[in-house]
């Protein structure tokens, strides 16, 4: 058969056009396609995220993770030198005041639209004076963590609301020999110590400071002089390790409570569940469960710690950083990333999880939700990491007998002052 | 000749430390807007703090058992390994590797030797019949300053020893053959002979030391954490700059720390020039 010329250039101009448009498709779906993105985030993160990422952008990923710990000075020490340490970083809500006064991130108002902030509740508490600092990823507040097994085995069948009960569970587990130190419990100078307190503060019914950030913590009838008072007689009875004054929340997670060798997680953060449910993670699958945080009247209280995703003024490469942010934050992904201990910060997609039979502990996270609260209704002020370290080494100090309990929160209240006068 | 030595000096190190000392007499702190002249209140402000008190004194404590442990123990180790007829690069070698090391590894290192369960020193101790099953040696201040101070020690003896082992094998061997003919024992040539002979190079080693437990931070951070019990200066100075965001506040409890230390190091270096100087 032989066709006219003209109609060969013609079909030939088809087929051109139709493989270019098809690349132009692509670059539009793809536009930073080749391009690299760094980010630094806490460990463990997903293990294939830089190969999803570059399937779904074309991005590559440089991903790079410590602990909270290591991270949060990686990040303060480059910012503070005038280097971005990522294109795009952690952005933990007890940095907001402290970095929004620094002015060191990019507003986000136009990275995700109003329907993304209205799925992402917490948002808001990265919002200061109209701009939007970072995005939440994990929805990090805080239950209780129990090992339903251990507690069967001892004989303890109602899970405890108050904390009367609770530490009458943990001595019925100790008191079997089923493990040597039931309640797992951050004594060290790090964050995870200052956080644990300020969650007993809460079950004790009170809360940090009033509206004029003046200290509630020193009376010792207070929620916080209690709370201290209480993680003091926990390590006296031999509830809690000793060696907890060295060691840091996650390390407690992944040493003690994944292994088996401690029962309850006071400050048990709800993204662990399925890394604690995993047999491939975890020695203890099948055996956690989450509970509502137990307080001393019984009626639950929390709060929340998110963590967003930021982007420094220095990065170098703003626009990939963006696609990075929206992909992670989209409600497929969060879906995905749970299965990674990453809690959705999406209503939308915990709801997708729940009707779907995969949140582990759904109740227990369905009935706590409502009761999260801002530690800081105003936001977390600029003098936050003061404050918090004064609590972590104050605990510290005391956990290992060096100070008393008034002597610690005397001295808490004291830096918080000087703090703030700051 | 003297333009290369005098434009990096001047770049890397009075540059630089000129420009600390001006920005330590202002308030420079990325939270607050403009850095407003403040004299000396960032210098005199130590004097109030009471965490800055007590990282001062640990650091004082972590110098003097560092350079009287580094100076008696490496002058010792020198000596024996001076002795050594064969095998001496060998013995060097080994004994230099844990200088060699970072400061966080051998923290790290440490941090398993230390620990309280499967710790290799509680089970030695508990090998020999002593009660340290689960000990923790962090949990109280003493301990933990000493546990700290064995890992620096253990960390910066070998460089003790290399510098006092190069004075003692430039002693020519004819001053101990005759102490030697004379009937001197061993103990009488070590006194009259190879510390007279060496104290320079121990005035070295110990200004050496005391700069850097003056500087020990790695192995406390490892270890302990912040930890206010063992806290070092230096450790608390990266808290108040990087941490608290005072940085001009850091930058002056830098320059004390600078200053102090090389007074007290200069304090040496005349001590033993006077003593040996041949007028």
């Amino acid at each position: 058969m032989h066709l006219p010329k003209s109609d060969l250039v013609f079909a030939f101009s088809v087929v051109l056009m139709a493989i270019t448009s098809g690349i132009a498709l692509a670059d539009d779906a793809k536009p930073f396609a080749g391009q690299t993105v760094s980010v630094l985030l806490p460990s463990p993160q997903d293990a294939n995220m830089a190969a999803d990422f570059e399937k779904a952008t074309g991005i590559k990923l440089d991903l790079q993770t410590a602990s909270w710990d290591d991270v949060s000075v990686k990040i303060s020490t480059a910012l503070l030198a005038g280097t971005a340490p990522a294109d795009v970083t952690e952005f933990d809500w007890s940095w907001t005041g402290q970095f929004a006064a620094a002015d060191w991130y990019t507003p986000l108002n136009d990275t995700v639209d109003a329907a993304t902030l209205d799925d992402i509740k917490g948002s808001t508490i990265f919002n200061v004076n109209g701009k939007v600092l970072a995005i939440p990823y994990t929805n990090d507040f805080r239950v209780m963590l129990v090992n339903k097994k251990q507690f069967a085995d001892a004989g303890v069948t109602v899970m405890p609301k108050t904390l009367d009960e609770l530490v009458a569970a943990a001595k019925a587990v100790k008191a079997k020999g089923i493990v040597k130190y039931p309640i797992g419990l951050p004594l060290s100078a790090t964050e995870g110590a200052s956080t644990s307190w300020y969650l007993l503060t809460k079950a004790f019914g009170g809360d940090l400071f009033d509206k004029d950030m003046k200290p509630l913590f020193t009376a010792p009838d207070s929620a916080g002089y209690k709370a201290m008072a209480f993680e003091m007689m926990l390590l006296k009875e031999g509830l809690v390790d000793p060696a907890s004054t060295g060691l840091k929340d996650s390390e407690i997670n992944e040493t003690l409570f994944a292994k088996g060798l401690t029962s309850i997680m006071i400050s048990g953060e709800p993204g662990r569940l399925g890394a604690y449910n995993d047999p491939a993670q975890s020695v203890v699958a099948g055996q956690v469960q989450a509970i509502p945080i137990a307080t001393e009247s019984g009626k639950t209280r929390s709060f929340g710690l998110l963590e967003g995703l930021g982007i420094p003024r220095n990065a170098q490469n703003p626009e990939a950083a963006k696609e990075f942010i929206k992909w992670m934050t989209s409600k497929d992904y969060q879906i995905h990333n749970y299965a990674n201990g990453v809690l959705p910060t999406r209503t939308s997609a915990l709801a997708e999880l729940q009707q779907q039979g995969k949140l582990v502990s759904g109740e227990a996270l369905v009935e706590q939700a409502p009761t999260v609260e801002a530690l800081f209704p105003s936001g977390a002020p600029a003098w936050y990491p003061q404050f918090s370290l004064a609590v972590n080494t104050s605990i510290n100090s005391a956990a290992k007998g060096e100070i008393s309990v008034e002597q610690a929160v005397q001295r808490i209240a004291e830096a918080a002052a000087e703090a703030v006068k700051q | 000749m003297v333009l290369p030595i005098l434009l990096t000096m001047g770049g890397l190190v009075f540059y630089p430390l000129l420009s600390t000392a001006w920005d330590s007499l202002h308030r420079v702190n990325p939270m607050q807007a403009g850095t407003p002249f403040v004299g000396i209140s960032n210098y005199t402000r130590v004097f109030s703090d009471v965490e800055v008190g007590q990282a001062w004194l640990n650091t004082f404590k972590y110098v003097v058992i560092a350079v009287f442990a580094e100076t008696v123990l490496g002058v010792l180790a020198a000596s024996l390994i001076n002795q050594l007829k064969s095998g001496r690069q060998w013995v060097l070698a080994a004994v230099v590797l844990p200088w060699a090391l970072p400061g966080v590894v051998s923290g790290v290192i440490w941090q398993w030797i230390y620990s309280p369960g499967p710790g290799l020193l509680n089970g030695l101790l508990v090998m020999i019949g002593l009660d340290y099953e689960g000990h923790l040696w962090f949990n109280d201040s003493t301990s933990a300053m000493l546990a700290v101070s064995v890992v620096h020690i253990w960390r910066m003896l070998p460089l003790t020893i290399v510098i006092v082992l190069a004075a003692m094998q430039s002693i020519p061997g004819d001053l101990y053959e005759a102490a030697r003919m004379d009937g001197a024992s061993r103990l009488v040539m070590f006194r009259n002979i190879t510390l007279p002979l060496t104290r320079g190079a121990i005035a070295v080693a110990m200004t050496n030391a005391t700069v850097s437990a003056f500087n020990l931070f790695d192995e406390a951070i490892v270890l302990a954490r912040n930890s206010l019990e063992t806290r070092p200066i230096l450790l608390q100075i990266y808290l108040e700059a990087f941490k608290k965001l005072n940085f001009s506040y850091g930058m002056a409890l830098s320059l004390m720390v600078t200053f102090i230390s090389l007074a007290i190091s200069l304090g040496y270096v005349l001590r033993i020039h006077r003593s040996t100087r041949l007028d």
